[in-house]
């Protein structure tokens, strides 16, 4: 063979061996009427109808992994400033674990200035100036508690309603329930900043009982976008066309044979692998967005960081993704090192986020999109009033410590009522004093706005029938953020 | 509620045919187990055992709690369904049952209707009475019969009037049986030899030989590895590694010599109470200590010593009983009788080890200089637990006091056996227990085709599938329990039945009856488990090892995997024989599993899988068509069928079809893939650079070895630097600049005080070069780039706070987080422009952001992709690349892909 050349040639041997070895018409007639499992959509990501109809067909959900500090950003507390540097009070402290406060500590005002934005007057500390542009279209939870003070079970509490490693997340379930718009992509995607997954590491992303399928596809803006994409080294897209084709002709020979529908859905998932390879790289190709997104969103082709992955998440819900899920690492501000001090470090971190997420709702709203996407904000708990004492009295660096009583989130987009103010804490902050949400009504809220029911929405495994929002019905919409 | 048909398509295959279950039942009583106690089933939730969420002091579940004898609410009027509430209220308008949700349906409430007409006979759940052995059927055909397996499968057969599939040919036979015996396809040799041979103990002797080499207890290791959530990581926020691989050895082992299963079970959960008990003993205890392990700030150690305990409850429950007790550890069971009380009656069996979720990972049982391997110890008397009810589940909110007791529903905990784990183990494979033999030989079975006689392997109880063929699976249990639990034995019956041997294609007829294969009017057909598909890729190209055991392995994967918060352990790729081992030995971590495997649905390890539900996705195509481990394979496998045969392309398909599928390819298969070599061939002539790293692609992929320093840091030579902990203005970071009043010294700069802060394998201070003290630094160093084939230049090092990097003064890289262990930067896109030929300047300005007092480091330097090293290449290179193109299909067609 390899003494021959020319392409025609090749083409006509192609054509010959596989025509006389293979009835192609019966073939395709058997399958039609034995089962239609070669059609894309009806795989198990291929779009299907919520319960009711939906408020937001997509999420985009940023999770800053570590905690950030609600006090320094969102929630301004003047007794808290007033009581700066006094013994927290005894009452507080006792019954209490911390991560790693002892014996009694000051309480710690915050260095940052708030101000009041939009027509909402919603408080907004002045580290996050252009977050103040969009309050009025994002609803702000300062009542948020949970039970899990360690990053990895407050972090698995909230994405996937169990503290345990085990669980399916949330963006498994979305999938799970609604499948996904575009077949080409991936329709639960993982993006990563900070240079580190999050303490729960991939758990947070994974499928738990729910099939393999419905798992989170890290992309990555370095690299590959997603693990194995890339043809090995030295095989063309042309080369890897022709051995898909070849691929496809024997297991069509074999199905034949073997009668076994099956094949045919294996050679589904070739192709639909041979497009994820072209349609991947296009979406995560940020380089071409025109100048004014980049500087809308700070963006940097090639550059690793959450502006990236903001302007990411709108290009992936454009094209049809359920579910996005954006984590930036950095916001365990223990001020135990400069990297962790909340007036040192706090304060890039904040830019960082500010205007991408910013941008992230305007562009969205500029294509008319954000009333069909749920953006969701937010850390697995909150920081201590305290400041952290973890090198005693010697420590030139300022921070605080891990605290699930109280933290705040917020919400915006699909099925949201932009400029709530919902709950609040007490004077110091440590308390939420009114109107508490927990990550259970986060999952249940966000389950609703998707059209699913979060009582009724279940899988049965172990005997038991597992709902994201747990074995018990304490999870609640919130309606007070309901458009 | 599914919002789609969705959980239909995914556990269709749970759905068992009912007609065994209705023929022959009376035409007035509904079958309580198939037809009644599904429809009772949803009231349980409310009016079931659990007595926190019973409503209207209603029970269900048992004829004399319905009936009001035990003090509650009468339901059911027993041979009057019109006086009884329960059919009043479910088939009200105005006061309706459910009050929400979904009604029962019209046949549902018919047939509670003629069952309480009949009497309202409640049966006992099929699978809580020992099984009996059932005498096989007659059949129509005795001639097909060759062991009672196939009398009860054909009995079925005959009343749906199919008949069985022909035999499937000695090719597929023998692929068949050594993957799913060994994990492995056959060799060649093997095929040719069984092939030949017509003796009628062929078969006999090869599933003889395959259950005696060393691959059996290798490939059902992994199947047990499931259940013990076996991984090499404690979990959680550090998952640092831990050893406890020889456990996972001494699986191997047992199963090699075929340990007894009461042995096996027995060993693991109580070994160390064994008198005397030696290291293999101790070390089969491993099973239990698989649990995980928090050591993050601050963690209360009983919190996480509770959860590994509940843990170890659940496991035991869903191992040996196929049972669901994990949910009965916040309130009573709601389907199957299991109280709450009743979960902590045997969580206090467990409840006496001395583990205790400290960072250590005590006790450990030290094996050799340097492995200490996790096992199980009893605390001493004076130092035991009391056990308690956790109300609501929560250790901090302890009930009543418990003591050591077996669920009542089942046989009485043996009197004279002491109350220990020990006790425990022998009430598990007692042969009163009706379930364990049951869930043991289901497994296998499910192992060998694909789907168990209970298709909820996990779950036995009233919510899990009734099996398919009830007579059979009790007749296998009782033969496992006859044979003393000997599995090679029973591994043996199944798959020398007729049964078994049938060929597994597909006819209209069968897809349009039975497409799940209920029946078994065919053959096992079904895509192979995770580990399979790589060792068979490695098997076939030669490059497997057959090492046995020993410390977990680190094959070929992508960068950048582990990067986990707060762990400086790396991936480093295995050297030698290493990097090919089974799939079995590779170094599980929990929160970051080797991706590869994952993908074709290989548990985390988090919590036991009993059974993997096999998904079939893109990303799997992905895998096998582009992970370089199985393209090496792929070269390798198209090297070796070369060798001899480089005249003869037909001889050489031949040979690469036998390696990897067992047989020879069909005409039209040898027609396609000459023609796909041919066109390939054609290709990568015009593309020689291609066709060079096709042909010799292991020399691409590893390219760790081809990282090369441009500037080393302190893993190797590092040269001398100028720095300055004064700030030396602006232009200091360009060519030009003039640094010679700088001071000088060799890379590497730091000071540590606070030594082994870090459980990194180098602690840092024997690297450092260069005295660190300031708070700021400003290093330069000029690099020769000479080679202009270079590619992909990078930052690489270590540094304790933040640093800004330069090259010829453009800016480069900003990190700030700090990394203990070394670490790859990419360079902006615009300081790679700015490298030229000749003389370069890397500068950094690192600052040190931790505590005055703290461990400061700065270790970075620039490395390079050295190209490849081909060896002298020729026209032929094409050819041979294109030969691997051809491997390449071959190992992604379906057929490779399936046990059938």
């Amino acid at each position: 063979m390899t003494m021959h050349s020319g392409y025609e040639f090749v083409q006509q041997q192609t054509r010959r061996h596989f025509l006389s070895g293979c009835q192609l018409g019966l073939a395709s007639m058997f399958l039609g009427s034995a089962r239609a499992a070669a059609s894309p959509a009806k795989g198990p990501l291929a779009p299907r109808r919520p319960h009711y109809p939906p408020k937001a067909k997509s999420v985009i959900y940023l999770h800053m992994a570590g905690g950030p500090s609600q006090l320094e950003l969102f929630d301004p507390k003047p007794e808290l400033q007033k009581h700066d540097g006094a013994d927290c009070p005894q009452h507080l402290l006792e019954g209490k674990r911390f991560a790693f406060i002892k014996g009694v500590p000051q309480l710690l005002g915050t260095p940052y200035e708030f101000s009041r934005a939009g027509q909402s007057g919603t408080w907004v500390s002045e580290l996050l100036p252009r977050f103040a542009e969009i309050a009025d279209d994002v609803a702000i939870i300062r009542s948020m508690t949970t039970e899990e003070f360690n990053h990895a079970p407050a972090q698995l509490l909230l994405h996937t309603g169990n503290a345990r490693l085990g669980s399916a997340s949330m963006g498994s379930w979305a999938t799970y329930g609604l499948g996904t718009e575009n077949q080409d992509l991936p329709g639960f995607v993982v993006l990563v900043s900070g240079n580190r997954t999050p303490s729960a590491g991939k758990s947070l992303w994974g499928s738990g009982f729910l099939p393999s399928v419905y798992q989170g596809v890290q992309c990555r803006t370095q690299g590959e976008p997603v693990l194995f994409l890339r043809n090995p080294e030295g095989m063309s897209r042309s080369l890897r066309r022709k051995t898909l084709d070849a691929l496809g002709d024997l297991n069509r020979i074999d199905q034949q044979r073997s009668g076994n529908p099956d094949t045919l859905s294996r050679i589904e998932q070739y192709e639909l692998a041979f497009r994820m390879q072209a349609s991947v790289p296009e979406v995560m190709d940020i380089s071409r967005e025109p100048d004014s997104v980049h500087s809308m969103y700070g963006t940097e082709p090639g550059k690793l960081s959450f502006a990236n992955n903001c302007l990411l998440a709108r290009r992936l819900v454009e094209n049809g993704v359920r579910f996005v899920q954006l984590y930036d690492w950095g916001w365990d501000h223990h001020g135990n090192a400069r990297q962790t001090d909340i007036r040192l470090d706090l304060p890039d971190r904040a830019r960082d986020i500010d205007r991408p997420m910013a941008a992230l709702i305007k562009d969205l709203k500029q294509r008319g999109l954000l009333g069909q996407t749920l953006i969701i904000w937010g850390g697995e708990f909150g920081r201590t009033p305290m400041r952290e004492n973890r090198q005693g009295d010697k420590t030139e660096y300022y921070g605080r410590d891990h605290h699930p009583e109280a933290f705040t989130m917020w919400m915006a987009g699909g099925g949201i009522k932009g400029g709530v103010n919902h709950g609040a804490t007490d004077d110091i902050g440590y308390y939420v004093d009114r109107d508490p949400v927990t990550p259970r009504d986060v999952q249940a809220t966000l389950l609703h706005l998707l059209g699913l029911d979060p009582y009724a929405f279940h899988y049965p495994y172990q005997g038991l029938r597992q709902r994201l929002i747990g074995p018990t019905d304490e999870g609640r919409i919130v309606s007070e953020l309901l458009a | 509620m599914h919002p789609g048909n969705l959980s239909m398509v995914i556990r269709g295959a749970l759905i068992p045919a009912v007609g065994w279950a209705c023929a022959g039942a009376a035409l007035s009583s509904p079958n309580f187990g198939t037809e009644v106690r599904p429809v009772l089933q949803q009231c349980l939730p409310c009016h079931g055992p659990d007595e926190h969420s019973r409503m209207a002091n209603l029970r269900l579940d048992s004829l004399a709690a319905a009936s009001g004898q035990n003090g509650g609410h009468q339901g059911i009027v027993p041979g009057n369904s019109a006086a009884s509430r329960v059919i009043v209220r479910v088939s009200s308008d105005e006061n309706p049952m459910p009050p929400t949700g979904d009604r029962l349906t019209a046949g549902e409430i018919d047939t509670l209707r003629r069952w309480i007409d009949a009497g309202a006979k409640y049966e006992r759940h099929w699978a809580f009475d020992s099984p009996v052995r059932p005498e096989p059927p007659s059949v129509s055909d005795p001639g097909w019969i060759r062991n009672p397996i196939d009398s009860f499968v054909l009995a079925r057969l005959d009343k749906e009037g199919l008949q069985p599939s022909p035999e499937a040919d000695r090719h597929t036979l023998i692929r068949r049986l050594s993957l799913a015996l060994t994990g492995l396809p056959p060799t060649p040799t093997e095929v040719e030899a069984f092939a030949g041979d017509d003796s009628a103990e062929a078969y006999s002797a090869l599933v003889d030989r395959l259950l005696n080499s060393s691959g059996y207890g290798e490939r059902w290791a992994r199947v047990w590895l499931d259940l013990a959530r076996y991984a090499d990581s404690v979990g959680y926020e550090k998952d640092s590694i831990r050893t406890i691989w020889p456990y996972r050895d001494w699986v191997v082992q047992a199963l090699n010599e075929n340990i007894s299963f009461d042995q096996f079970t027995v060993l693991q959960l109580a070994g160390d109470l064994l008198p005397e008990p030696s290291n293999d003993q101790l070390v089969a205890t491993g099973f239990h200590r698989n649990t995980m392990t928090n050591t993050e700030g601050g963690t209360d150690d009983e919190e996480f010593r509770d959860a590994a305990v509940k843990d170890r409850v659940a496991t035991t429950g869903q191992v040996w009983m196929g049972l669901t007790w994990g949910c009965a550890q916040c309130h009573s069971h709601k389907y199957d009788p299991l109280s709450q009380r009743e979960f902590y009656s045997l969580y206090a069996f467990l409840n006496q080890t001395a583990d205790a979720d400290r960072n250590d990972d005590a006790p450990k049982l030290e094996l050799a200089e340097g492995v200490s391997t996790l096992v199980l110890r009893e605390l001493p008397a004076e130092e035991r637990r009391d056990t308690f009810i956790h109300n609501r589940g929560n250790f901090m909110s302890p009930g009543g006091q418990v003591a050591p007791a077996v669920p009542a529903a089942f046989h009485p905990f043996p009197s004279s056996a002491p109350r220990d784990r020990l006790g425990l183990a022998h009430w598990l494979t007692s042969k009163e227990n009706p379930l364990t033999a049951r869930v043991t030989v289901n497994r296998l079975w499910a192992r060998l085709f694909g789907a168990g006689i209970v298709r909820t392997e996990e779950d036995f109880g009233t919510q899990g599938t009734p099996p398919t063929h009830p007579e059979l699976l009790d007749w296998l249990a009782t033969e496992f329990m006859r044979v003393n639990w000997d599995l090679k034995d029973i591994l043996k019956t199944i798959v020398t039945s007729a049964t078994y041997r049938q060929r597994s294609d597909l006819t209209p007829e069968l897809l349009a009856v039975d497409p799940e294969n209920s029946l078994l009017a065919r053959g096992a057909r079904f895509r192979m488990p995770a580990e399979m598909v790589r060792d068979q890729a490695l098997f076939a190209s030669g490059l497997l090892s057959g090492k046995i055991g020993g410390e977990p392995v680190m094959p070929w994967q992508p960068e950048g995997i582990w990067q986990v918060v707060y762990s400086s352990k790396q991936w480093k790729t295995s050297p030698g024989e290493d990097r090919y081992r089974r799939a079995l030995y590779t170094l599980w971590r929990r929160t970051s599993p080797y991706p590869s495997m994952t993908t074709f649905d290989a548990p985390s390890g988090e919590t036991c899988t009993v059974r993997r539900i096999r998904t079939n996705t893109p990303l799997q195509a992905l895998v096998t068509l582009n992970d370089p481990t199985l393209m090496e394979a792929a070269q390798r496998l198209a090297a070796r069928t070369g060798t001899g045969n480089r005249s003869d392309p037909e001889r050489r398909l031949d040979r690469l079809f036998r390696l990897v599928l067992s047989r020879p390819p069909s005409p039209a298969e040898t027609g396609r893939l000459l023609a796909l070599q041919a066109e390939a061939a054609f290709e990568l002539r015009q593309q020689s650079a291609n066709a060079r790293k096709l042909a010799h692609y292991d020399r691409v992929m590893y390219k760790a070895n081809r990282r090369t320093p441009l500037v080393g840091d302190s893993r190797g030579d590092s040269p001398d630097w100028r720095y300055s902990a004064e700030d030396p203005g602006d232009g200091w970071a360009m060519p030009g600049f003039d640094d010679t009043s700088w001071h000088r010294g060799k890379g590497a700069f730091g000071s540590t005080k606070r030594p082994n802060v870090s459980d990194a394998p180098d602690p840092y201070g024997t690297s450092l070069r260069t005295d660190w003290n300031s708070t700021d630094l400003w290093t330069r160093v000029e690099f020769d780039l000479a080679d202009p084939s270079m590619q992909e230049i990078r930052l690489e090092g270590r540094f304790s706070g933040g640093f800004e990097a330069f090259l010829n003064g453009v800016p480069a890289a900003t990190q700030i987080n700090g990394s203990g262990t070394f670490a790859p930067f990419e360079l902006a896109a615009r300081a790679k422009a700015a490298l030229r030929p000749g003389k370069n300047v890397l500068a950094i300005h690192a600052i040190h952001t931790g505590l005055s007092d703290g461990l400061r480091f700065l270790d970075v330097g620039l490395t390079a992709l050295r190209p490849p090293a081909f060896p002298d290449s020729g026209p032929e290179d094409a050819d041979e690349a294109a030969w691997v193109v051809v491997a390449n299909v071959v190992l992604n067609l379906d057929e490779a892909l399936t046990i059938r």
